[in-house]
């Protein structure tokens, strides 16, 4: 099922953080075999450029949640969790809810993330999926769909916290997160909220949440996230450590089922070429249709072995 | 050396240079009026000038309309903390404390600098935004690329950023760019680019919103018209204050 993983062969004293470039200790030899290889288009692992590494998904991993999922990625690892509370909507979106999306990195998956070692990437990681998930600045294009989530409007709504937890990390840690909210959302129940009717205006309604009926969360909407790193003048998806400590740079791209973007940013690095940037967002495109179904599927059978067992 | 401008203020010309688009305006149709009565292809002057700080290495004051930011460079100096061993220099990052910007700035920034220039040291950026007006992020990177060159810190080229947001629907409707704070929180959604203008290549794009590939490439080549021009202005700023230093 999985492929085999050469590189763990090659490169067993390689320390495991990776995502920034230069902390992987490759040889001048390694380095070439990468390097080689991608413009060969067979990468260490035996995988194409384009190629994603097998996607495992599991939901309803944290019963306290409304929502959970933990996405394997080869060696990347994440579990994200979505807890849904009754709060009070915004003054500035009356008629919306809330949504905060918070990554942690734990230390083991690096041991550099001890103490506040990983607080640096969690804000970037966090800052990059929240640009990618909830749209501009009024609320348009937003994956998640704020409007739903309101209950009264100006009075109560939900909040949703999604919570992300780095477990291992082998590359490409924003795209299994992303993949992980996805499937953490679709598996999210929102318990039905009874409004007492005939309530003051002036006063916080009073409400029943009912703890049997859920309404299920609508996640079409919600974009997957494709990051392509650049190595030498090729793009790969899908980078493990090793690969992205060669990088040149990386884009990542979060693309909805109409091949709309809905996001965009650039990580570090050396400067592109506009057209070297257009070209890569076509490419995310194309790639995006192949990841969604797949990752679609996968989250679908996930689901029915949950309700089995 | 590098230049120390800006010491005798009278030789600077404080009059505003503008930069204006050539394109004809498309919106003549259009009954919304920019709160500052701008085109919607049209930026807001620039007031650029460096050497604000006496103490720091280099530094510059940036004035784009109400948007007021000041940068001091400092280094390149011993890395304080102990960290480890680092061919290459580091770049340190601090906008006001606050980390968004901050890393976002150090993003846009890395690519410019010959960082293998300054091996084992730092040299650290502090932005300081001194009253925001909208597009404070773009202004702290231009100026920033401005107070790096005052320091004398090699850099590929100076680092011009630009932003635009749309308004009503990202999918059909209308660009504006270098948005005012009011326009900025009306945003359906924003890219932003910094780049460098004669190299032509962009070390950031940050795109938030839903966007189709043509409305992208739209907004890129406006952003990349507007960064050439800012980056024109950036460098007679440059050469302004070393002729004055000179004299």
């Amino acid at each position: 099922m999985f492929l085999v993983d050469v590189s763990i062969l090659y490169f067993c004293n390689v320390s495991a953080i990776g995502y920034y470039v230069g902390m992987v200790g490759l040889s001048v030899g390694e380095k070439h075999f990468i390097q080689g290889g991608i413009a060969q288009d067979l990468r260490t692992d035996g995988r194409k450029r384009l190629t994603y590494r097998p996607i495992f998904v599991e939901t309803g991993v944290i019963a306290q949640a409304n929502g959970s999922a933990r996405v394997k990625m080869g060696r990347t690892e994440v579990i994200v969790s979505v807890k849904a509370e009754l709060g009070r909507p915004s003054s500035s979106a009356p008629d919306k809810g809330k949504v905060s999306i918070y990554i942690d990195c734990s230390p083991t998956a690096a041991p550099q993330f001890e103490g506040r070692g990983g607080e640096e990437l969690s804000m970037e990681l966090s800052a990059a999926l929240r640009q990618c998930l909830l749209g501009g600045k009024s609320g348009a294009g937003a994956g998640i769909n704020l409007s739903s989530l309101s209950i009264v409007d100006g009075k109560i709504c939900w909040d949703l916290y999604i919570d992300g937890l780095v477990i291992s990390m082998d590359g490409n840690i924003l795209d299994a997160l992303g993949a992980a909210i996805k499937a953490a959302l679709s598996n999210t129940g929102i318990p039905k909220v009874n409004v007492a009717s005939a309530a003051p205006s002036d006063e916080q309604p009073e409400v029943d949440v009912s703890d049997e009926e859920f309404l299920q969360f609508d996640t079409t909407a919600v974009p997957v996230i494709i990051t392509l790193t650049k190595i030498g003048r090729h793009y790969i998806v899908d980078a493990t450590s090793e690969e992205e400590s060669q990088m040149s740079s990386a884009v990542s791209v979060s693309i909805n089922r109409q091949g709309l973007i809905c996001g965009l940013t650039k990580r570090g690095g050396t400067g592109l070429d506009p057209s070297v940037i257009l070209d890569m967002i076509s490419v995310a495109k194309h790639v995006s249709e192949q990841l969604m179904n797949k990752l679609d599927s996968e989250i679908a059978a996930a689901e029915a072995m949950e309700e089995e067992s | 050396m590098a230049a120390k401008a800006g010491a005798s203020p009278a030789t600077y010309s404080p009059s505003p240079t503008t930069y204006k688009k050539n394109r004809p305006p498309i919106f003549t149709d259009v009954d919304w009026v920019r709160p500052d009565g701008r085109d919607f292809h049209q930026c807001r002057p620039a007031f650029l000038r460096t050497g604000a700080v006496n103490a720091a290495s280099g530094s510059a004051y940036a004035e784009f309309g109400n948007t007021k930011v000041m940068v001091s460079i400092f280094g390149p100096r011993e890395s304080k903390k102990a960290m480890i061993y680092s061919d290459i220099g580091r770049l340190n990052c601090n906008a006001s404390d606050n980390k968004e910007i901050s890393s976002q700035l150090h993003k846009s920034l890395e690519g410019a600098i010959m960082l293998d220039t300054f091996p084992k040291t730092t040299v650290d950026v502090f932005a300081l935004v001194l009253e925001s007006g909208g597009c404070d992020l773009p202004v702290v990177i231009s100026c920033a690329s401005l107070a790096l060159a005052d320091a004398g810190i090699m850099m590929y080229d100076l680092v011009a950023a630009v932003s635009v947001v749309c308004t009503s629907s990202c999918l059909g409707k209308n660009l504006v760019i270098d948005p005012v704070s009011e326009e900025e929180n009306y945003q359906d959604g924003g890219l932003m680019i910094t780049c460098l203008p004669s190299r032509n290549e962009v070390t950031q794009l940050t795109i938030t919103g839903e966007w189709s590939t043509p409305k992208i490439h739209e907004a890129m080549e406006l952003c990349l018209d507007a960064c050439s021009k800012l980056g024109k202005i950036m460098r007679s700023c440059l050469k302004e204050s070393s002729s004055t230093s000179q004299e």
